[in-house]
């Protein structure tokens, strides 16, 4: 572990002036879950980590007016158990308390976890740190190394969105949920502030996968905002994993209906677990809108979002497992009440 | 005959551990200490050409940097990928981490044989076993049922890590390190420094779990104390996770072909078992060994066992919590729910049908056993009378798949010779010198109940020391012998000091605990030492514990063969849509002898059926086959159960005394807790589903 300066920002404005003063190898930290862990592992190197885990007023959770608008360094429990986001929001409150563990969500900050990076075991594993044997080509990590994951252990790679070059899973939980919600990112960056969509935010690898996020050197995630819907009552998050709790998905679903009756008025499906970058499915959603909810629809819908997955050697179970889950989400968002 | 029944009493050690007082080998800190960390080979295998350590050495912090031929285990050949190539010691962690980061090797790589499917492996034939007539039996069966089995490659992965403080003084080294054995680390350590055994202490009082991963001595003790001998300051290794996966030992992947017949009464009569596993040359974990324990659980008098090694490029794998009976059990218990169904029978009386009359292997009697209660008991306790036999029948209102599983688990008793001293002191202090090492396991707690139960004395006063070699001898605590070895020993060396005290004090004891008795007497202390050896052992046996050679006897002792059983119930849930495989409850019942600590046996009891549940369900070590290397090397993708798996455990244990093996009639428990579980899930798996799955883990895929 090499040495390095770590700095405090009071305000957005000052964490960007403090990047733009360090040059290229600095990192934001916030809590730190995701990006200490890579310092250890060798795959992240900072010479400088500014933290903006107290810039004022950037934890502010709002939920009064036309939108949600959640800081970007607002905690993962504080936005799960935000009262408007628990009641009326299920899919956005389960999809923070479905991750990690209390003791990272007490850390970790909903701005930290758009950004953190894949689980690949190959991109973990090989950066050549004392800590690990480091071996493990991969092209996230050092671009055109190769990929190993790629005829090597790929039971939890992804089957949607991937390339050539790469078949990394998107590992967060929450920016699924967002992506049913067309969440809007804020940023502020050595050119000034601007609002995104979430759907230009992931970058899907191609023949640069690591190249994630739509994000400028320096850009700052300032806040996540979610236009207010009556479909937040009816939603879900369903997660299946290799345990109970504390890892993370094999497949999920984040899933928000609107009914009128049995019928689906507007659906919003979007994946996790299977996919290189959070994932919505307007293919899953074409097949309920106007119909009857049944069983076989919902599977039906679930087959839809999977019509153009691609396996490699063990994880062909994914397409399967991930349509039930699509399709078992429906269905408990459907019987919510509004 | 042992007739004694022991109380629960509390974890003598809860209290320590919880306040964070009980010290492990990585907590111990000394003045001056330098910190290590070890440099991992990233080939599987061939040469190192060229190792460049001038940058490490010149990294601020960096005080010694020990690469190859600096000592005799810095090999230029490489046999396994994570071989240590250097050792980097330096003021800070940070600095030693640096310094073995800017160590680089420049390799000439060899071909390599990763897994046993790999390109170029092969099947060495060990030595089998044979009884009866199998050929026969098979040719006259009525029903025959086979089928191929495998389980995973696993890590132990115990909570603590490989910890290692070595420190000179003089020309004598101490070494604190959690291990399982400290007398045979002293004697590695001895041979490795090239010291004489005297000059060498190894101090092991608490081990964050052992499990088998810390029996034998490792490649990193003597390396830090080599680096401490030339640094002349005391040095600290903690190696990091995905490390101790490259160098600790672990479970190997095994296979195994069984075939059972049954005649036309639906009897079962032979076995035909064939089994193969992942090892190196000379590897510490016989093949052989797979058939010995199950060849003992039930009456089928016709066996034939064939076994072979498949040789890799990977660390030496050895011994597990479970060993052979587990892999071995699961592909039996499954099986045997195979034929039973087959057979129109339940699996519980098909089972109970079967009780074993005899061993088998060593042609002798058994000693008294209680399978069949075990059996009985966990059936009643479970409800197993509501089991709808067929399979896909049981049914939540949501759909939900229910099925019940039952499987059983047979561990051989063994023992060890030893020794423990007893000290009753009149200032109102006790001191046991005992052999052993506590792991968790509850071993110190044991053995205050039995000298609290058998002496007046004060108990919050009483001081038992192990693990450490400079107390006296200590016992390989392994294989489950580490109850039945210090107990009998602990219980003789009451009734020793009872019957001294009784000859001091004539027929006229003055009043009081023995304290006050003692003081009374004006004696400071009266102190006694016991040896025990296991039955029909050599006295020189002793004279092998002392000096820290193989003091170990069973479970075939002369004229009777010892064996602690268990059986397990389990009730699985298959969710209708999803297919996630959960585990509402189980019932674990064993009979483990004389129940000597009721508390910490129970929690013996809890932790087997999370560990069997973890195995069957969870654990798997991943070896990508092109590198040789483990990928999910880190406790967040090596998938141990967590609490939210569990759902409700209840546990029961017989409490007879096995009036043959010792004094106290006390088998042992600490690997067959969790024998049974895995075939348990397979078999309720089978009964929600109609699907046999043959092999570990079973994940959501094998089920959708
Ligand atoms: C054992 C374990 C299990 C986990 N399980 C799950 C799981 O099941 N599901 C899940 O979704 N997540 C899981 N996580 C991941 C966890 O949710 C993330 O690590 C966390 O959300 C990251 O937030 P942070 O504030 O700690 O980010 P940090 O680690 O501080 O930063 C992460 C990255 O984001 C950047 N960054 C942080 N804040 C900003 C900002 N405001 N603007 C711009 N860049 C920023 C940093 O520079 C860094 O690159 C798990 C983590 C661990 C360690």
């Amino acid at each position: 572990m090499q040495g390095l300066n770590y700095t405090f920002a009071r305000s957005a404005e000052e964490a960007v002036a403090q990047f733009a003063g360090a040059g290229g190898s600095a990192r934001y930290i916030a809590g730190g879950t995701n990006l200490y862990d890579l310092m250890k592992l060798g795959i992240e190197r900072p010479a400088h980590l500014i933290d903006v885990s107290r810039i004022d007023g950037m934890d502010a959770i709002e939920t009064d007016g036309e939108v949600l608008r959640f800081g970007g360094r607002a905690l993962m429990a504080d936005v799960a158990y935000a009262p408007v986001v628990r009641d009326e929001y299920p899919l956005l409150s389960q999809s923070l308390l479905k991750a990690a563990s209390q003791q990272l969500r007490n850390m970790a900050t909903v701005g930290g976890n758009l950004l953190q990076r894949t689980r690949c075991m190959y991109f973990r594993n090989g950066a050549g740190s004392s800590s690990m044997v480091g071996v493990y080509p991969c092209n996230k990590r050092e671009p055109h190394s190769g990929c190993s994951a790629i005829g090597g252990v790929d039971r939890t790679q992804a089957v949607l969105g991937t390339s050539q070059a790469c078949t990394a899973v998107a590992p967060g939980d929450w920016p699924v949920a967002l992506m049913a919600m067309d969440a809007t990112i804020e940023t502020l960056g050595p050119q000034g502030a601007r609002a995104l969509p979430i759907a230009e935010f992931y970058r899907l690898p191609g023949d640069t996968p690591h190249s994630e996020f739509n994000l400028n050197p320096g850009e700052l995630v300032t806040a996540i905002t979610v236009r207010k819907t009556p479909a937040g009552r009816r939603s879900t998050y369903h997660k299946v994993r290799d345990r109970e709790s504390y890892a993370f998905a094999l497949a999920s679903a984040a899933v928000a209906v609107e009914m009128e009756g049995a019928t689906v008025r507007a659906a919003r499906i979007a994946l996790g677990g299977v996919a290189t970058t959070p994932w919505r499915s307007s293919a899953a959603e074409a097949v309920v809108t106007g119909s009857t909810l049944t069983r076989e629809l919902a599977i039906q819908a679930g087959r839809a979002a999977f019509a153009d997955a691609r396996s490699g050697k063990q994880n062909a179970f994914k397409i399967e497992l991930g349509a039930r889950v699509v399709a078992d989400a429906l269905i408990i968002a459907a019987e919510r009440r509004a | 005959m042992p007739s004694q029944v022991f109380p629960e009493i509390a974890r003598v050690d809860a209290r320590d551990k919880v306040l964070g007082q009980a010290l492990y080998g990585a907590d111990i800190n000394l003045p001056g200490m330098l910190y290590a960390m070890l440099v991992p080979a990233t080939i599987a295998k061939g040469r190192v050409g060229e190792l460049d350590v001038r940058r490490a050495t010149e990294t601020a912090g960096v005080v010694q940097v020990l690469s190859i031929g600096d000592f005799p285990t810095l090999r230029p050949e490489i046999s396994f990928l994570g071989q240590p190539i250097a050792l980097v010691v330096a003021e800070t962690i940070e600095a030693a981490i640096e310094g073995a980061e800017a160590v680089t090797a420049v390799y000439e790589a060899s071909p390599f044989v990763a897994l046993m499917s790999s390109p170029g492996a092969h099947r060495v034939p060990a030595e089998g076993f044979s009884t009866g007539d199998v050929e026969s039996a098979f040719q006259n069966a009525a029903t025959i049922v086979e089928g191929t089995f495998e389980t995973p490659t696993q890590h132990h992965n115990p909570m603590e890590l490989f910890g290692t403080v070595a420190e000179w003084s003089g020309g004598r080294l101490t070494v604190y390190e959690g291990c399982q054995n400290v007398d045979a680390v002293k004697g590695a350590l001895a041979k490795a420094l090239n010291l004489s055994p005297d000059a060498v202490a190894v101090k092991s009082e608490h081990v964050g779990g052992g499990f088998g991963q810390k029996s034998p001595p490792k490649i990193q003790t003597a390396l830090v104390a080599q680096a401490a001998r030339l640094t002349r300051r005391p040095v600290k290794l903690v190696a990091p996770r995905g490390q101790v996966f490259h160098i600790a030992n672990y479970r190997p992947r095994s296979i195994h072909n069984m075939r059972l017949a049954a005649n036309a009464a639906g009897r079962l009569d032979a076995i035909s078992y064939d089994v193969v596993q992942e090892n190196i040359p000379d590897g510490g974990f016989r093949s052989t060994g797979y058939h010995e324990d199950i060849a003992r659980l039930y009456a089928i008098e016709n066996f034939r066992a064939t076994a072979a090694d498949v040789h890799i490029d990977r660390q030496m794998p050895r011994h597990t919590r479970g060993t052979h009976p587990f892999p071995a059990g699961f592909a039996l218990e499954s099986l045997i729910d195979e034929m039973a169904h087959k057979l129109g029978k339940d699996p519980v009386q098909f089972r109970l049908d079967h009780q074993a009359k005899k061993d088998i292997i060593a042609g002798q009697p058994l000693s008294p056993h209680f399978l069949n209660d075990c059996l009985t008991e966990g059936a009643k306790r479970f409800g197993w009378s509501k089991r709808v036999p067929e399979p896909g029948s049981m049914r939540l209102d949501d759909g939900t798949l229910v099925g019940f599983g039952v499987a059983c688990g047979i561990f051989g008793a063994s023992m060890s010779a030893s020794e423990a001293t007893l000290r009753v002191r009149a200032n109102g202090t006790t001191r046991m010198i005992s052999s052993g090492h506590e792991m968790g396991q509850g071993m110190l707690t044991a053995i205050a109940n039995v000298i609290t139960q058998g002496l007046d004395i004060n108990p919050d006063r009483l001081e038992i020391q192990l693990g450490d070699t400079t107390r006296g001898p200590q016992i390989a605590t392994v294989g489950e012998r580490g109850t039945a070895s210090c107990i009998p020993v602990a219980l003789k060396a009451v009734h020793a000091l009872r019957a001294k005290f009784e000859e001091l004090a004539g027929s006229n004891p003055p009043a009081g605990n023995l304290h006050e008795q003692l003081a009374r007497l004006k004696r400071p202390y009266i102190e006694v030492t016991a040896t025990e050896l296991a039955p029909g052992q050599d006295p020189s046996a002793l004279k092998a514990f002392r000096s820290g050679g193989r003091a170990g006897a069973g479970p075939d002792y002369p004229g009777f063969t010892s064996m602690s059983y268990i059986a397990q119930f389990v009730e699985i849930h298959i969710d209708p849509m999803t297919r996630r495989i959960r585990m509402p409850r189980a019932v674990s019942i064993a009979d483990i002898g004389r129940v000597v600590s009721p508390r910490t046996a129970k929690g013996q009891m809890y932790g087997g059926v999370v560990w069997g549940f973890s195995t069957a369900l969870r654990e798997e070590t991943e070896v990508d086959p092109r590198f040789a290397g483990y990928l999910n090397d880190d406790l967040a993708d090596y998938v141990i159960a967590v609490n939210a798996d569990i759902g409700n455990i209840d546990v029961g244990l017989i409490d007879q005394p096995d009036p043959r093996i010792n004094s106290v009639g006390v088998k042992g428990m600490g690997e067959l807790v969790m024998l049974g579980t895995a075939p348990a899930i397979a078999n309720a798996i089978y009964h929600a589903t109609g699907k046999r799955i043959r092999k570990l883990p079973i994940r959501i895929e094998d089920v959708l």
